[in-house]
């Protein structure tokens, strides 16, 4: 009964935060951040246990699944581009990628992290399923890489606007690439916003980002801990 | 998609792969709609609703901070400036990768088509 009342109340507010978001068009009022904020003062005023609202938040969790599925609709509609760019997206993905799990080890070297965090947050710029996965595989704490996927996400829905309008990207193709790449499923969110190719260009981004995280994170991670 | 979904948890299970379900599941219905076995307009409708509406799944996870209450106290500046500057670095590079190289092949194009 919990679970069910769960899910309802998280579609609701997440309704009513998307509706607030197109009214007032603000990245830090994104869905993703009100949200969550809502639904945690009222899990913690209505003394509502994670654990029970997650028998319910778990439905909409494994939903994820099938939406990163679903990516696969944009990838064959555009799969013509994609082919003629091949070369442009291996090497802006393969310098994402790279950077990503530098700069996450380099930052917290930074402001001095414990290595269990580090490890954690090495794998953040992904889709999450596959981030936990990486997590397990490196070491980390899958869990705390699952907050941090989020955190990425919501920073990237904030950011990446920012970098595409600062830098002049005007690319279709380059705004999608890193909006997927910086922010997974969240900036392919905000591509399909800016256009339908960003869109795709997001989702292959977000889906070779996961791809080759997988292949390089565990052969950097000794060189990031040294 | 959902079907495509637990087809590829199963297959990833079965052949011990090292990657997630989905995108196995990726892969299989993008193979599909390649041979022509499966229409796009049978996923199409369904796919693009799940797609738009992706933040919606990430909301049970992101309250799941609560659980970490103590971390999040103790170390929560720290994990967000990590997570802000590296976003920011990871997505200059890549944009600027991205919108170099497209430049470089326009160019390289031009001077061939002059």
């Amino acid at each position: 009964m919990i679970a069910f009342i769960c899910i309802l109340l998280t579609v609701l507010v997440y309704y009513l935060s998307k509706m607030l978001y197109k009214k007032v068009q603000r990245a830090f009022l994104s869905p993703l951040l009100v949200a969550p904020c809502i639904l945690s003062l009222m899990l913690v005023g209505f003394h509502i246990d994670y654990s029970d609202y997650d028998s319910g938040g778990r439905w909409l969790s494994n939903l994820l699944q099938p939406a990163v599925v679903g990516f696969a609709i944009p990838l064959y509609k555009y799969h013509q581009v994609m082919k003629k760019y091949a070369k442009i997206i291996a090497i802006s993905m393969t310098a994402g990628v790279t950077i990503a799990l530098i700069s996450s080890g380099i930052f917290s070297h930074v402001v001095h992290l414990e290595n269990n965090y580090l490890l954690s947050l090495l794998p953040r710029s992904i889709t999450t399923p596959i981030a936990m996965a990486v997590s397990v595989d490196i070491g980390g704490m899958p869990t705390m890489t699952a907050i941090f996927v989020i955190v990425t996400g919501i920073s990237g829905l904030i950011l990446g606007p920012m970098v595409i309008r600062y830098l002049h990207i005007k690319e279709k193709l380059a705004r999608g690439l890193l909006l997927g790449m910086g922010a997974h499923g969240a900036g392919t969110s905000k591509a399909l916003e800016f256009g339908s190719e960003e869109g795709a260009a997001a989702s292959l981004a977000m889906v070779l980002a996961a791809i080759f995280t997988l292949i390089f994170a565990p052969i950097l991670t000794p060189l990031i801990l040294m | 998609m959902y079907l495509f979904a637990l087809l590829g948890n199963e297959l990833t299970k079965l052949l011990h792969l090292p990657i997630s379900g989905s995108i196995v599941g990726l892969f299989l219905v993008l193979a599909l709609l390649h041979l022509k076995i499966l229409k796009l307009s049978y996923v199409e409708l369904g796919a693009s609703f799940l797609m738009s509406e992706m933040l919606l799944f990430f909301i049970p996870s992101a309250v799941a901070i609560i659980q970490y209450k103590d971390e999040i106290l103790q170390h929560g500046s720290q994990f967000l400036i990590v997570i802000l500057l590296s976003t920011i670095t990871v997505m200059i590079v890549t944009g600027l990768v991205a919108q170099y190289s497209i430049r470089r092949l326009a160019n390289k194009k031009g001077e061939i088509e002059r």
